[in-house]
């Protein structure tokens, strides 16, 4: 298992970035693609935006963006049909594979 | 450079069960072979295969069952494109001097390991395709106002196409309001938007452009080449966009010396309906919100410029046989030998094939 993994198994998206490039590394990795330097690790403030939803079933789900221009796919909790553009905060986890939960703010 | 024609060519019919890799193999190769007159096994001197299956030493497998001892024989992987990444190789090592004739066949079983790629972790627990293609086709109503109907004419042109495709998996027609009235697997894919997972195989015999023109009446001209990875992570796409299908075809038209509008058929990765609709406009072929209306025209006049076998939505979809499937079509076609669905008047064609959401493509120009 990987650290971002273990993290994410603690509730917590740890994003790497390089501090000699001053930039995020996504997807993340131990090494900076550009320097090859050791990454260092930095927490979420698990806040994004949608960027496009759909629906299977009952569950929306979606494409959002999170801090640094970070993109994942995940359900998106709303009361409401979702719009783009709209605020979600952020829930993880990790069981086998990573889980990624959308809330829209205000809802 | 050396030039390199495709010289012969064999299948055998898609089906959604799952199938014997290895028999499936034999079948197209054997087909391939008695395709070309005057072509001994002892002649072919390269063996590739394309596959997502997790069997090993497959080439070599492959060469001692068809009595090949080849120089040159290794298996290719790269998700729904590794076809025509294995054709391209083959292309490398005859145009480079190393050998004067290629076998490449490809071959999947419909249960395979090459669907779902558990690496990009971007995806969360939608890992499945059906969820980019949601996002692709949704975006793609959202910015070019693409409609329900459009999405399904793609659906019920290529299933139509198909109906003369022998190799087909299915050649059930399907009108535009059952595609619209199919099971909905989301809000915005419906089930016949989708390709199907096929078992099957295809293979084609590359040859020199000295070898060519003593076994072939007919050789192809692999006139252009292009290929582009952008990243392996879906995420990382403009959901409107397929930036490595637009890199790709620039880089085959200007090898070629053609412009988009050259092209008189195309095989284009039609994963989803709206992978249609991008990738035409995505090669040149048309604008980007004109591609549903294009589409429309082509159904109306029953042109089959766009996918004339059926595309991967009426074919089927055996991935590591996809990109040469496409390729034998667009060869057969430039031969004058398509049967019932031969198009007239051809001379430059083109195949597109592209992997995971779209993050790699490559194009090919073929010429008679």
């Amino acid at each position: 298992m990987t650290f971002f993994e273990e993290q994410l198994k603690q509730g917590i998206f740890q994003i790497s970035y390089c501090e000699k490039c001053n930039d995020t590394i996504w997807p993340p990795n131990e090494i900076c693609p550009i320097c090859f330097n050791k990454s260092e690790w930095k927490k979420s403030n698990n806040i994004g935006k949608i960027i496009e939803f759909s629906k299977k079933d009952s569950t929306y789900f979606g494409l959002v963006e999170i801090d640094h221009g970070i993109r994942i796919m995940g359900e998106i909790s709303s009361t409401s049909i979702p719009k783009t553009g709209q605020s979600v905060t952020m829930n993880v986890s990790f069981d086998s594979k990573p889980n990624y939960s959308f809330i829209v703010e205000n809802n | 450079m050396n030039n390199v024609a495709i010289v012969g060519t064999g299948q055998t019919k898609f089906s959604k069960d799952d199938g014997d890799i290895e028999k499936l193999l034999f079948e197209s190769t054997k087909n391939c072979i008695q395709s070309v007159r005057n072509c001994e096994s002892k002649d072919i001197e390269g063996v590739l295969v394309s596959t997502n299956n997790n069997s090993k030493y497959l080439g070599a497998i492959l060469s001692e069952t068809m009595g090949i001892q080849p120089k040159i024989t290794h298996s290719i992987e790269h998700l729904c494109s590794s076809g025509t990444n294995a054709l391209i190789s083959g292309y490398a090592y005859i145009s480079s001097g190393l050998a004067d004739m290629i076998l490449i066949s490809g071959v999947e079983s419909a249960t395979n390991p090459g669907q779902v790629l558990e690496w990009d972790k971007s995806r969360g627990n939608f890992e499945h395709p059906i969820y980019w293609a949601s996002m692709l086709t949704k975006s793609h109503k959202r910015k070019f106002q693409t409609t329900e109907e459009e999405l399904a004419i793609v659906s019920a042109k290529n299933h139509k196409q198909a109906m003369d495709n022998p190799f087909a998996y299915s050649n059930e027609p399907r009108t535009i309001s059952e595609v619209m009235n199919s099971k909905q697997i989301t809000d915005d894919l419906r089930i016949l938007d989708c390709s199907r997972s096929c078992s099957g195989s295809s293979s084609i015999l590359l040859a020199s452009e000295k070898i060519a023109k003593t076994i072939s009446d007919q050789p192809i001209w692999i006139k252009g080449i292009g290929q582009k990875t952008t990243s392996a992570s879906f995420t990382k796409n403009v959901l409107e966009e397929i930036e490595s299908t637009r890199i790709a075809a620039k880089t085959a038209y200007e090898m070629a010396k053609i412009e988009p509008n050259d092209v008189n058929v195309a095989e284009v990765h039609d994963a989803f309906s709206v992978c249609e609709l991008m990738a035409i406009s995505e090669l040149g072929i048309t604008a980007n919100d004109k591609s549903g209306e294009f589409v429309r025209d082509l159904f109306n006049t029953e042109n089959r410029m766009i996918n004339p076998r059926g595309g991967l939505i009426g074919a089927g979809h055996p991935l590591g046989a996809t990109g040469i499937s496409q390729t034998i079509e667009i060869a057969t076609q430039l031969q004058g030998k398509s049967g019932k669905r031969q198009i007239s008047n051809l001379k430059t064609g083109l195949v597109h094939n592209m992997s995971a959401a779209g993050t790699s493509s490559s194009v090919m120009v073929l010429e008679n």
